[in-house]
């Protein structure tokens, strides 16, 4: 080989340059191409953006409607580069973000060194597999599916900074840059962000003082500890937890066939036990999809099952079977997109309605996954101990009655929607009657069982004649603290279509069903059916789901053939969570789409610690808050800000905006207006009575709290990677004009008002509101303001300043 | 509770309500510059020759009936209580014989565009509206039919078209939000996986004092003066705080946004308040709720706002759908037709889309022998201004108005072709989320460019 260079060499210097330029392109610029440029400029395309086509020689050459995009030689007048590097506002390419810098500085030397093509004929099967996306095999090598690893900390130059493993690799990035790391913050600051960040709110004036005058070496681990101890941690915790299993308490519709969930709330409070109790994060996944099928699980386990038994569905038995079986459809892609992206960081959901673009993800895994949620119901089920045939055939009823009854409403209160109805609401009500029969023989065992249901087999009233006074309608409850949970069963659903008018949903309890892969995810077009099964690239030999509708053993995959990706996903968000930046930045889509990790290495060894010691959250905390990474000041260096403005490397602790939760919450309790009573049914958040704890506010799909949305709170329609918190004027109006902040303000004032002299009133303020005495500055300013102002309102003024919001 | 990293700072301190760029923080200090605002706008892609600036959408909940009128079908009269095979189509509910309609049509404008004897102000200005006949979808119920209606799918948690069209085109007004919802809620103010600042401020129409339109707009306690003193006060500390923590964007946006707020409390109770406008005006719309709508609609894109949209009652007609009609559709009438010719007289119609339909429409043969039940399968939108033609009635449904046969548009057609009118090409105004890149047309959709000028 080497002869055959130095050959080269000697023969043709400038078909070596060329053969180097060549690989540059292979290696540099059509990978960068296939990924980034083809989906909209591709000769495979009908019409390609701009008439300009990338994936084949002449088509690069070419240029598009505007004319060439490249001269070779010439980097500064190829358009190609112009629009990579963003400076022209009307040429931005592509148009989903700037590639980074080593990326467009690839294309200009490429460009400058003759921007060498060396493909030949027609687009290679490159093009389209860049198209199709990767396959199984290539899949298997991708960064995120290889096992992890414990990794020797890499060697740093400053010795004495680090304080546990975290920091060498850290540190070693920043070193790399010429970086160095920030001073640790001062023990007020620690104070407050660990209380932030433990139990999500701000700390007590004492709290902090008792941790400052703490001189005992290992006080901080002693802090942390006893916050992970306190309830409150649960509380906090939950939260994080419940905006990836978007978390909500009803449908988005508020119509009689998608009715809310009167106890998801107790899902919630499970969360917070769990996490109370440290549960191991792989028993607390599975028991969230498969609580009922776990050994070893109890009856308040199913609490768990809230996951996917609170999840938002949509049903309308009034039409036809091809429309209810695309919403049905559209329920288990739900469930597919959250259990996806949520546990695995992985975007099962694109490949619906074909392959995956870019992951490697074929369509059939994606039915054979959506099948193991075709075969899951949800029901409403008992907290009580029953009997399994009992429970079984009371689900099974119960799902009947609800459809029952409200298919004999509807016929008999909108006489002419079906043709023929009376057959129908007698024959239904004959069947309402049987059942009604069958279940009334539980009274004696199971009285609470037989009065569940008796709602579903009282009829309604037919609805009054034209020109009667309206009955008032009875809104279905929104909360209920009944002994029953919101949970699911193993049934398989089937759209009804013997009935051409009518159209009912078939729940066959203890069956499985595999679902057809439909042709670009038409229902109408159904093809071949695919067992469910485990996603191929990631399984381990064989992957098909034979118990049930195979909850349970997708649970067990994920935690087998899987491990490293969930320990690598939980990681990187529990990072995310503490940082206010993760590791790799997409947290749910670790695809090619996404952004693959600033520190791998970091990555890999803490998921591998993680694993090693019992996936311990509480572990994983303690990890990442004693290491000197953690520990850094927030306070801004203006160079390191300049060099890198996202604080990709951690040369600080970013300083945050509180997120709602501990905002209010911290207002709550620091003017001493918080009620800390722990779980039970949710309250209104907006209610001005309500001053609990943010997370058993009550969380609508059809209609979000106005406040949780104007700060930031994600949609609970879909699982959530992140909030991107923003900074508004409508947050400000809140601040400046509301009755919450106003009332804080007055409760606050009047706890000081006893106080006789106006400097200690504001001291005691000082203390109350903000943890902190007043600095001689400060102190005469609030007692000049004070010479023409209330003490509720300097109050409202130190409630206002941006300490009080940020997470420092 | 992450900061997206994918965001970039200057998304971060964008607000709804009075936005801030990284350059925003010296121009909230100063001018308030208008261009700068706009930059903001995230739209890469190439621009169309589409000129129009901003949007009101009149929404029609509940579906208003295009046979009774913008698409008069005598045959109805032939073919009176029958039930041809053409019209046997699974809708809703179960329906009867064909219905003609109550009313009569004529034609109008130099177009010759045929409008209800019902609607004769609309007919007065038919000249300015571009009525398409031909509009389909696919679902017959309210909810998945409204999703599709403003966010181009079905399903319950997509951004609407407002929050992309916010979200390409940023705000014009640092004070007030980009995008503005009157009385509607759900998906039409939703911004789903778009950064929230781009979800519709939910503003309610039928009050008329802006006080009780938007919650927390005023101090209850404070005078301005009071209140300036309060703000001064904060800010003071706010700088104490500043200089001791260092430079930070975050505090720095969070200091603007307050004066943005203590701005806007003054700015939105002169801008969301119709009293100020003249009684001949006021007249003019119809002081009825839909009319004040219409009117707030104006002032508001008057002053910057990107997309406006006003929701206008029921519209579900199952029965008795011509008394109903009798009774609502004067108001309707008035207050859209005021609206186009105030636009236009104030030289705004231009460069303003107006945008007039329903989730569906409703069917030509009967439910309950005297309405109508919802029809996906063709029924009638209008455009108005923002480069569309006017005069004009583009498509057509079958003999008997049920199914769209001719140029048909579908909803993701048509908002491409919003988005075209806009300057934006469909396929390139994208969002990357959960591993692909989003879009409003979601893999559909093509701009009719037929009905721009």
């Amino acid at each position: 080989m080497w002869r055959g260079w130095l050959v080269t060499i000697l023969i043709c210097p400038s078909l070596l340059a060329q053969k180097l330029d060549a690989t540059l392109f292979e290696s540099k610029i059509r990978p960068v191409l296939a990924g980034k440029c083809y989906g909209c400029h591709s000769s495979k395309l009908k019409a390609p953006m701009g008439g300009l086509v990338l994936d084949t020689k002449a088509g690069l050459s070419a240029g598009g409607s505007g004319g060439k995009v490249i001269v070779a030689g010439q980097p500064d007048q190829s358009r190609l580069l112009t629009a990579l590097r963003f400076t022209d506002p009307h040429l931005q390419m592509p148009p989903t973000g700037k590639l980074p810098d080593a990326v467009i500085d690839d294309f200009a030397s490429w460009i400058a060194s003759g921007a060498v093509d060396p493909r030949t004929a027609a687009p290679s099967s490159e093009t389209s597999a860049a198209l199709k996306g990767m396959s199984i095999e290539a899949g298997r090598q991708w960064w995120a599916f290889q096992p992890i690893r414990e990794v020797a900390p890499p060697r740093i130059r400053d010795t004495a900074w680090s304080r546990n493993k975290i920091d060498p690799f850290v540190l070693a990035q920043l070193e790399a840059k010429r970086f160095t790391p920030s001073s640790p913050a001062d023990k007020r600051t620690l104070a407050r962000r660990a209380y932030i960040d433990l139990v999500g709110y701000k700390p007590t004036y004492q709290e902090v003082e008792v941790f400052a005058a703490d001189a005992s070496p290992d006080a901080w681990e002693k802090l942390i500890d006893r916050l992970l101890a306190s309830p409150q941690y649960g509380e906090r915790w939950a939260r994080h937890w419940m905006d990836v299993a978007r978390y909500g308490e009803d449908n988005p519709t508020s119509e009689a066939t998608n009715p809310a969930y009167p106890f998801a709330w107790r899902y919630r409070d499970w969360i917070i036990e769990a996490l109370n109790q440290d549960v191991p994060y792989d028993r607390f996944v599975k028991l969230q999809l498969a609580a009922d099928q776990m050994p070893g699980s109890r009856r308040e386990d199913l609490r768990a099952l809230g996951y996917l038994g609170a999840a938002l569905f949509h049903k309308d038995q009034r039409l036809s079977a091809d429309v209810i079986n695309g919403f049905l459809h559209d329920d288990w892609d739900e469930r597919v997109d959250a259990v996806s992206r949520g546990l695995l960081a992985m975007t099962v959901a694109c490949a619906r309605c074909h392959d995956h673009k870019f992951d490697p993800i074929p369509t059939k895994d994606y039915y054979a996954l959506a099948g193991v949620f075709a075969s899951t119901m949800r029901a409403e089920q008992p907290l009580f101990d029953v009997d399994a045939a009992t429970e079984a055939r009371y689900l099974a009823v119960q799902r009947r009655l609800i459809d029952l009854r409200y298919s004999v409403g509807l016929l008999t209160g909108e006489a002419s929607t079906v043709l023929d109805s009376e057959t129908r609401v007698a024959r239904w009500r004959a069947e309402i009657e049987q059942l009604k029969a069958e279940m009334l023989a539980l009274q004696e065992r199971y009285p609470k069982l037989v009065a569940s249901l008796e709602r579903y087999w009282t009829m309604p009233a037919p609805r009054p004649p034209a020109g009667a006074a309206p009955q008032p309608r009875r809104r279905p409850e929104l909360t209920s603290t009944e002994p029953f949970l919101n949970a699911v069963f193993d049934a398989a659903q089937y759209v009804e279509t013997a009935d051409p008018h009518y159209t009912f949903i078939n729940y066959k309890p203890g069956e499985a069903r595999d679902l057809a892969v439909l042709r670009s995810g038409n229902v109408a077009a159904p093809g071949e059916i695919v067992p469910r099964q485990f996603l191929t690239v990631l399984s381990k030999g064989d992957s098909r789901f034979l118990k049930g509708s195979g909850r349970l053993e997708l649970a067990d995959k994920i935690f087998t053939d899987d491990r490293s990706l969930a320990a690598r996903v939980i990681v990187n968000r529990v990072w995310d969570w503490h940082f206010g930046r993760p590791l790799a930045a997409t947290p749910s889509d670790f695809g090619v789409q996404g952004d693959k990790p600033t520190h791998p290495e970091l990555l890999d060894d803490l998921a591998t610690r993680f694993v090693a010691h019992g996936w311990s959250l509480k572990w994983l905390h303690r990890e990442i808050m004693t290491s000197a990474a953690y520990r850094q000041s927030s306070k801004p260096r203006p160079d390191l800000v300049k060099a890198d403005p996202t604080n990709m490397l951690f040369w600080r602790m970013p300083p945050r905006r509180m997120d709602i939760e501990s905002y209010r919450d911290t207002l709550l309790r620091s003017s001493g207006r918080l009620n800390d009573a722990m779980y039970g049914p949710s309250e209104d958040v907006e209610a001005p009575t309500n001053v609990r704890r943010t997370i058993y506010g009550r969380i609508s799909r059809s209609r979000l709290s106005p406040l949780l949305k104007n700060y930031d709170f994600p949609d609970p329609l879909q699982s959530s990677g992140g909030r991107d918190l923003t900074t508004t004027s409508l947050q400000q109006l809140f601040v400046l004009n509301s009755a919450f902040i106003r009332e804080s303000a007055t409760a606050a004032s009047q706890a000081v008002a006893s106080l006789t002299a106006d400097r200690s009133r504001v001291e005691e303020l000082y203390r109350r509101l903000l943890s902190r005495d007043p600095s001689p500055k400060e102190l005469d300013m609030a007692l000049s303001f004070l010479a023409g102002a209330t003490l509720e309102q300097l109050a409202q003024v130190l409630l206002s300043t941006n300490e009080v919001i940020l997470w420092p | 509770m992450a900061v997206r990293p994918l965001l970039k700072r200057r998304d971060l301190i964008q607000s709804a309500f009075g936005a801030l760029g990284t350059l925003g923080l010296s121009a909230a200090l100063g001018s308030g510059n208008a261009a700068q605002a706009a930059a903001l706008g995230h739209y890469a892609g190439q621009r169309t020759s589409g000129k129009a600036k901003r949007v009101i959408s009149l929404f029609l909940q509940g579906g208003p009936s295009q046979v009774d009128l913008f698409d008069p079908k005598p045959l109805l009269v032939k073919f009176q209580g029958q039930r041809p095979g053409s019209v046997d189509l699974r809708t809703e509910r179960q329906t009867g014989g064909l219905m003609p309609s109550p009313f009569q049509f004529a034609k109008h404008g130099r177009g010759g565009v045929d409008v209800s004897e019902m609607l004769p102000k609309l007919a007065g200005v038919i000249d300015e509206i571009c009525v398409i006949r031909s509009i389909y979808s696919f679902n017959p119920t309210h909810t998945p039919s409204v999703n599709l209606y403003h966010t181009g799918t079905i399903l319950p948690n997509r951004p609407s078209i407002g929050s992309w069209v916010s979200y390409g085109l940023g705000s014009e007004n640092q004070n007030l939000p980009s995008f503005i919802a009157l009385s509607s809620g759900g998906s039409a103010t939703r911004s789903g996986f778009l950064p929230a600042a781009h979800q519709g401020t939910p503003v309610n129409h039928t009050e008329v004092d802006p006080e009780k339109m938007i919650p927390n707009l005023r101090n209850k306690e404070l005078d301005p003066a009071a209140q300036r003193k309060q703000l001064d006060a904060i800010q003071a500390l706010n700088k104490e705080f500043g200089a001791s923590f260092g430079a930070d964007d975050y505090l720095d946006g969070r200091i603007q946004s307050m004066e943005a707020a203590y701005r806007m409390q003054f700015e939105a109770m002169d801008v969301f308040d119709i009293r100020k406008e003249s009684a001949a005006t006021r007249a003019l719309y119809g002081e009825t709720p839909f009319g004040n709508g219409c009117l707030l609609a104006r002032r508001l894109v008057e002053k910057g706002v990107r997309y406006v949209n006003v929701g206008s009652g029921d519209w579900d007609d199952h029965k008795d759908i011509e008394t109903a009609y009798r009774k609502k559709l004067p108001a309707m009438d008035q207050a859209a037709a005021a609206l186009i010719a105030d636009l236009k007289q104030r030289g705004m119609l231009d460069d303003t889309i107006v945008i007039w339909g329903g989730e569906f429409g409703r069917t030509p043969v009967s439910e309950s022998g005297t309405g109508r039940d919802h029809n996906p399968y063709g029924f009638t939108m209008w455009v108005a201004g923002g480069g569309f033609k006017g005069g004009l009635a583009y498509g057509a449904t079958d003999d008997f108005g049920f199914k769209a046969v001719e140029n048909r548009v579908s909803i993701h057609d048509f908002h491409a072709t919003v988005l075209h009118a806009l300057g934006i090409e469909h396929m390139q105004l994208t969002y990357r989320y959960a591993g692909r890149d989003f879009r409003l047309t979601d893999v559909f959709g093509n701009a009719v460019k037929d009905i721009l000028a």
